[in-house]
């Protein structure tokens, strides 16, 4: 992959290890191949594709609002996500204004899902730095994250809270609501704030991640990586600040240098209180008035793109509308751009560090799978 | 309770297997049986990802055409007594994949996972409650601890 980094040893036998598609150390079914000599991972390949579901085949033509609902089930983590810009892409096309406080409520289920998918980050994270105390003391965090998640949309994993035109009439959040989310997001605070002062003082971890699968910043750049593994090395972009429905609030967009786990896994945790700091000031100006707006008519459209800054990275999704069934359905998810930066990171490296530089950049690949061409650069 | 149930009982290993859903079933599954709040490592239900190892198979997803051949291979690797439970509305059938063009059949879902393999306890949901697993895994155990 790398020219500088060929073997240099001539006697030496490349060995190829090869992961998956259903392998123990893998919870999500995908295939590593890795080109080991002398215990340093020379190369590294990943392969998806085995849980291919054909979800842009199954939305072709179907009515809008049940291709919608369709989208939430392409990931599990990041479902709310995934029907907020499905969602988006409808009424970007119709041009239907949502109500204020609609948006709100979106953004506060955007910010929530992110909390989850950063704190399940960092307990998938440390358990597989060998850490399982730390990744329970995260899933002890997580679970106020989900119980929120289910008094706001009824479920834990998929909720569905958008619809075309606003969000749904059981997701309004009432005063007890309100107040629930303001005692959930001090636990929060405080419980991580504590966590990142016991992970940044503990010299053991700091060790075991410090300087370990660093991705530069050019290369980032060079392989298209997104999100929170970009911010981590060192680049400034972040879409919420060019999203609409962010405009009312402040908040910092965060950048560390390195990209290595440490940068990462740190990133992660000075997200967390951007994320809360988001939530609380919607929660403090939440406008009053209607959540959904009923009055938009279907129409046909030409091709409609939207992108949003999920928790993992930049979320594409676009449709065209025909006779109110979605045609020619494009998604293209965080995990699927930061691939190579998964192959990219174990390079050169140890190869007990290889299972933590695929973990370092984030991925799903549920989401993942679906149509795809690559094309090489 | 004989010698043999009493010590089956004592240490319950599952394999969670993953066959192509959305990932919202599995996060659920882990959470419900590692995580501090449910926990059911309490129970003596132990997590694993070695099938030679493991007593219950935990089956979510619709199957897809990839993962056919695997999850067959992963049912004959455990050992006897084995019980299986099929979590999630895609693993029981086939879920929003399979079902939402109506009857128009799918040539990437393979599932539901009772036509591959036999499955003992089913749970329901999309996802899963972690206290639905919990029962789950209850209502399957009689089937290990019964066996000779
Ligand atoms: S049942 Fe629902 S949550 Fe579970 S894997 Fe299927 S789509 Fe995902």
């Amino acid at each position: 992959m790398d020219g500088k980094k060929k073997s240099s040893g001539q006697n030496v036998i490349e060995t190829e290890i090869t992961m998956g598609p259903v392998h123990p150390a893998a919870l999500e079914p995908y295939r590593v191949r890795l080109f080991v000599e002398d215990e340093i991972v020379k190369d590294a390949e990943i392969t998806v594709g085995v849980n291919h579901r054909g979800i842009e085949r199954i939305m072709e033509g179907l009515p809008v609002e049940k291709a919608n609902s369709l989208t939430e089930k392409i990931c599990g983590i990041c479902s709310n996500v995934h029907i907020w810009n499905s969602v988006m892409v409808a009424e970007k096309g119709l041009e239907i204004e949502i109500p204020e406080r609609a948006s709100y409520i979106r953004v506060i289920m955007g910010e929530l899902e992110r909390l989850h998918s950063h704190l399940l980050y960092l307990a998938h994270g440390n358990e597989v730095l060998g850490h399982e105390t730390f990744a329970m003391r995260i899933f002890y965090i997580r679970e106020t994250v989900m119980e929120l998640l289910r008094m706001i949309g009824g479920n834990r994993v998929q909720y569905g809270v958008s619809i075309i035109g606003g969000v749904r009439p059981r997701c309004e959040l009432d005063e007890m609501r309100i107040q629930k989310i303001k005692e959930g997001m001090d636990f929060i605070e405080e419980k991580v704030a504590e966590f990142a002062d016991r992970f940044v003082s503990d010299p053991m971890v700091m060790s075991r991640i410090t300087g370990v699968c660093p991705i530069p910043k050019k290369e980032a750049l060079r392989l298209a990586v997104s999100g929170p593994t970009l911010r981590a090395t060192g680049v400034d972009m972040d879409l919420r600040r060019d999203m609409e429905c962010y405009d009312p609030f402040d908040f910092d967009v965060i950048t560390l240098e390195g990209g290595d786990v440490k940068a990462n896994l740190l990133m992660r945790v000075l997200e967390i209180p951007e994320s809360v700091k988001i939530i609380r000031q919607a929660i403090k100006n939440l406008p009053g008035g209607p959540i959904t707006d009923r009055t938009w008519e279907m129409q046909d459209t030409g091709v409609i793109k939207s992108y949003v800054e999920a928790a993992r990275g930049r979320l594409y999704h676009s449709y065209r509308l025909e006779d109110d069934r979605v045609r020619g359905s494009i998604v293209r998810t965080p995990s699927m751009s930061n691939i190579g930066a998964m192959q990219y990171a174990c390079i050169g490296h140890h190869i007990t560090d290889a299972q933590l530089g695929i973990v370092q950049c984030d991925p799903c690949f549920t989401c993942t799978d679906r149509a795809i061409q690559i094309i090489k650069l | 309770m004989s010698l043999k149930s009493y010590s089956r009982a004592r240490a319950v290993h599952v394999m969670l297997v993953y066959t192509g859903g959305c990932n919202g079933c599995d996060i659920e599954i882990v959470n419900s049986i590692l995580s501090p709040k449910y926990d059911a490592e309490q129970y003596k239900i132990f997590l694993t990802w070695n099938p030679r190892e493991a007593d219950v198979l935990v089956v979510t997803g619709p199957v897809t055409k990839f993962n056919e051949e695997p999850l067959k291979k992963i049912y004959n690797a455990i050992p006897e007594p084995k019980a299986v439970i099929a979590a999630g509305a895609c693993a029981l059938m086939g879920g929003v994949y399979k079902n939402i063009h109506g009857d128009i059949p799918s040539e990437e879902i393979m599932g539901p996972v009772d036509k591959i393999i036999p499955v003992d306890a089913r749970v329901p949901g999309c996802a899963v409650r972690p206290e639905d697993v919990l029962s789950g895994a209850v209502a399957a155990l009689p089937k290990l601890l019964e066996a000779k």
